[in-house]
């Protein structure tokens, strides 16, 4: 049978299910001890002394360390891929704290108990500096710098002029602006941070367990920062507990533990708190975009200038800093639409807050503040949503381009619209709305549309740096086992599944005699990005597939030489190689790798006894516009006596290429979905005005549950499978295209009330004020 | 730190170990007698990873402490196999692909299994309440209500268990 396109059974199903998955919390190896961590109370001040005396002297503490004790053994933290200004910062703060959650110290104990005991008896003496908490406050003349050795709070900043934006805008009929705000959220996986650092005096290897998306970009990290030979250092990673763009960093915690395990030569474990995590992991998306849209009349979109403001917290994310972001935003943010002009600038700045992070779709102001626009748009000109955007979107001609260079040829931004529309059942839901109304009920409709370059069309491929290509090892067991080591590094993908899918197929064998391979650095292809950014399911699964033949290859030719026949007119199925179409002649795979591993001289001349590949896939073969993309559709009713949104129904039309494995393509939908809809609705890490975090539990920060998340239709469109290679990455789908579709529609349900929605975040309290029954919010 | 003498029956094995008073629940569970099935996400009992059944009610080991399950039965992920079979609940789940990263996952086999025991007979809302007192983060519920029904109605014989 084939695999690829079936709802096949996880592979990692039974252990998640039976309490045997190994997350790193799981581990307990001999005589390990646990480290916590001191952190700031205050946003902004300088430390005028640590005491830490009484900790040492706490039962069962084994160290205490400051940022003097780590000094010899870590340079200032940096990046491969720093963009923009990079402060000097260090694993722990020198002398000066920058956020509520900081690490001024950190106690090593026999347990975590006595760890954070010892913790509450470290005093420390606090200088208050004036906290700067937002953008505004950040860039404003003589505004208090976070750090000494930068001229200013501005990061970066970014632009980018196409197309004569200034006459474009003055022959326009119309102007259009908005300030539209999306709120600081957080990635929030069930599973918080965390590793064990194992240090092995005899070997002076450095071996790390940890929860990362990255074991190979951890390695080289810590590598980098703590001065080690790459040789010395092993990351080992396993299941892990969610992370949506979280664990791909490497954190100041993890340079203080690994740097403790080699002082102490015994493994440290550091698995963080929800409140530590909550306050001091990373949050995203805090960003503000003026938006201005010239348009004509009867809807025709000509031109857009957009000016986005990015809020980065404290310190650079390792290894991508929000300023990595800000040009993939502007680069994208034209979408699938014809323009004549466009102008877009960012500026991104350090505020008193945790530090900013990639959450699923990090980019995704982009698709948020076009498709609220465009809404915004229709409503000024009293014209359709849909008409808008059937008006001016791309049809996916073979010369159709984003106004920023892209090629669009192939995208089927326009079918996912229609079709979900459709699906949606917008005439009817019209009809129901007016009839509603005059009931005094306030039902919406709300639908956006995006795409997604994962992997993106070629020229964008071309530029893909760490992001295109991907490396595999295949070989073959004496057994017959296919064994596929990859560079992947899932947590909740299911690649265990998809790759051996796809490979069992390429082979010609069972599922069951594939096994996936990942997250051991000794073993692993180097990658610096590991799983992330929707990749997996072009690069990874390109790798496999184009390793695999060349393995397969090597079989076929052993096999051809014994029965004399050209290695092309023999097949494997379910493990067999045979002629095609002669089964009876059959050799099982099994004895040809039986026979190449345990007696390789005896294999015909000039053939290879290696069963074994590594191939790198760099794209070619890759058929189809490269667009990951489609369309969402929602309808709500708001209750005007709560403030309460409820979805009726929510549509999703995607177009993801060929598919893998459709219940798991689905569930990375699903999950978006939820993740999107969580932030409109309930999430917000929220501030006060001196920096104070005010989102530190679970009953403060609102992750939504099975009574708020909505059955989520799905339906897919394939495009015509002309190549092998369609597969596109589907992770960041639903996270990025639900705010503004669920934005939409609520301004739809509240147009009565003339209700604009610029700002992403809808609590109850903000739904009233839009129907105008609160003011003051 | 003063210790106590706690004996308890996990998984219809019998224990006895000396903690102190403050551990958690779920840290005896893991720690003491590495049982590692049981995860702790929050550690103050919102997000439900950490639920186990303690003489058969579904608790929040986060929020108890291991002396208070002194002289109880406690049922945790790992007691759910029969002879190396999986539970009619974790086949139906893995069927249903009811979960990605698993982090949530104990948590919720254990309060679908806590509801099965008491009934199989409930709407899709119902169900969903139900089920709201556990987060999960990667899988927007659709699959997890989707196994627990399927579950559901091959334990109440409204559903043949091969179909």
């Amino acid at each position: 049978m084939r695999y690829t396109g079936e709802k096949v059974q996880r592979v990692e199903d039974r252990r998640i299910l039976t309490g045997r998955g190994r997350y790193v919390d799981d581990l307990q190896l001999p005589h390990t001890v646990h480290a916590a961590f001191l952190r700031s109370p205050i946003a902004h001040a300088t430390i005028t002394s640590i005491d830490v005396t009484a900790a040492w002297s706490a039962p069962g503490v084994v160290a205490v360390y400051t940022a003097a004790d780590l000094a010899p053994h870590a340079t200032a933290i940096t990046s491969f891929a720093a963009v923009g200004a990079w402060p000097e910062f260090h694993p722990l703060v020198t002398d000066r704290v920058r956020f509520v959650g900081d690490v001024i110290a950190m106690v090593v104990a026999e347990s975590r108990y006595l760890a954070e005991d010892a913790v509450d008896l470290i005093e420390v003496d606090y200088e208050p500096l004036p906290p700067v908490t937002d953008f505004a406050s950040a860039v404003a003349e003589g505004a208090p710098r976070l750090f000494d050795d930068l001229d200013s709070n501005v990061l970066s900043t970014t632009s980018t002029e196409l197309g004569d934006v200034d006459a474009v805008f003055a022959e326009a009929d119309r102007v259009i602006s908005a300030e539209l705000v999306q709120h600081r959220i957080m990635n929030s996986p069930i599973e918080t941070r965390g590793l064990v650092a194992d240090f092995d005096p005899a070997s002076g290897e450095l071996t790390v367990h940890a929860a990362t998306q990255s074991p190979q970009g951890m390695r080289h990290q810590l590598a980098t920062t703590l001065r080690m030979p790459m040789d010395k250092l092993r990351v080992l990673t396993q299941d892990v507990g969610g992370s949506f763009g979280l664990k791909g960093a490497v954190w100041r915690e993890d340079f203080c533990v690994a740097i403790a395990s080699r002082l102490l030569a015994r493994p440290v474990k550091w698995i963080e708190d929800r409140n530590e995590h909550l306050l001091a992991s990373g949050h995203a998306r805090e960003e503000t975009i003026r938006a201005e849209v010239a348009v004509n009349l009867d809807g025709e979109i000509l031109g857009l200038r957009a000016e986005l403001e990015m809020d980065a917290g404290s310190y650079p994310c390792v290894p991508f800093a929000a300023s990595a972001i800000t040009a993939f935003i502007g680069l994208l943010m034209p979408g699938p639409y014809r323009w004549q002009a466009y102008s877009y600038r960012a500026t991104v700045a350090a505020t008193n807050k945790c530090v900013y992070v990639a959450y699923r779709g990090p980019w995704a102001v982009e698709t948020w503040a076009r498709e609220r626009m465009l809404d915004i748009v229709a409503r000024e000109l009293d014209l359709d949503p849909a008409a808008v955007r059937r008006r001016n979107m791309s049809h996916g001609e073979p010369g159709d381009r984003l106004i920023t260079g892209p090629s669009l040829a192939g995208v089927s931004s326009l079918e996912s619209l229609d079709r979900a529309l459709e699906l949606i059942g917008i005439d009817e839901f019209r009809a129901e709305q007016a009839a509603a109304r005059s009931e005094g009920r306030y039902l919406g409709i709300g639908f956006a549309t995006f795409i997604e370059a994962a992997p993106g069309p070629i020229e964008m491929r071309a530029q893909g740096g760490h992001f295109a290509g991907d490396e595999a090892h295949v070989h073959l067991e004496p057994d017959g086992t296919l064994v596929v080591t990859t560079s992947q590094s899932p947590h909740g993908q299911g690649h265990e599944t998809t790759l051996a899918q796809v490979a069992a197929d390429e082979m010609g064998v069972a599922l069951d005699r594939v096994k996936v391979v990942h997250g051991d650095t000794r073993q692993t292809p180097f990658s610096l990005i590991g799983t992330g950014g929707s990749r997996a399911a072009t690069w990874a699964s390109g790798a496999v597939i184009i390793t695999t033949r060349a393995v397969k290859e090597k079989v076929l030719r052993i096999a051809a030489a014994m029965l004399e026949i050209a290695p092309g007119d023999l097949e494997i199925v379910d493990g067999m190689i045979s002629p095609r179409g002669t089964p009876a002649r059959a050799i099982p795979l099994a004895a040809i790798a039986a026979q190449a591993a345990l007696a390789p001289t005896s294999v015909p001349p000039g053939t290879d006894a290696r069963l074994e590949a590594r191939e790198r896939f760099l794209g070619e073969g890759i058929t189809g516009s490269g667009w990951s993309g489609g369309t969402h559709a929602c309808t709500v009713e708001v209750d005007l006596g709560t403030g309460e949104v409820k979805i009726l129904r929510y549509v999703v039309v995607e177009d993801c290429g060929r598919v893998i494995n459709p219940a798991i393509v689905d569930g990375q939908v699903r999950g978006g979905v939820a993740q999107g809809i969580g932030q409109v609705l309930y999430e917000h890490a929220a501030y006060d005005r001196d920096g104070n975090f005010l989102a530190g539990t679970f009953l403060d920060y609102l992750l939504p549950t099975a009574a708020e998340i909505p059955e989520i239709e799905i339906v897919h469109l394939e495009s015509p499978a002309d190549g092998e290679f369609d597969i596109r990455g589907v992770g960041e789908a639903g996270a990025i295209v639900a705010p503004p579709t669920l934005n939409n529609a609520v301004e739809d349900a509240l147009s009565p009330f003339g209700a604009r929605v610029l700002a992403q975040h809808l609590p109850p309290s903000t739904v009233l004020g839009l129907a105008g029954l609160l003011t003051g919010s | 730190m003063s210790r106590r003498l706690l004996r308890l029956t996990v998984n219809g094995r019998p224990y006895e170990l000396v903690a102190e008073p403050r551990r958690t629940l779920c840290d005896v569970l893991r720690d003491d007698l590495s049982l590692t099935g049981t995860h702790v996400g929050c550690e103050h009992g919102v997000c439900g990873a950490c639920t186990v059944i303690v003489d058969g009610a579904a608790v929040r080991s986060c929020l108890m402490l291991g002396v208070q399950a002194d002289g109880s039965q406690v049922t945790t992920i790992e007691g759910l196999e029969r002879d190396g079979e999986l539970h009619p609940l974790q086949t139906a789940m893995r069927e249903c692909h009811s979960f990605q990263c698993g982090f949530c996952t104990p948590g919720f086999v254990m309060t679908a299994y806590a509801l099965l025991q008491e009934r199989t007979e409930f709407t899709d809302t119902e169900l969903r309440e139900e089920l709201s007192g556990n987060v999960c983060r990667c899988t927007g519920y659709q699959t997890i209500v989707d196994g627990v029904a399927l579950a559901a109605r091959r334990l109440s014989g409204t559903q043949d268990p091969t179909s």
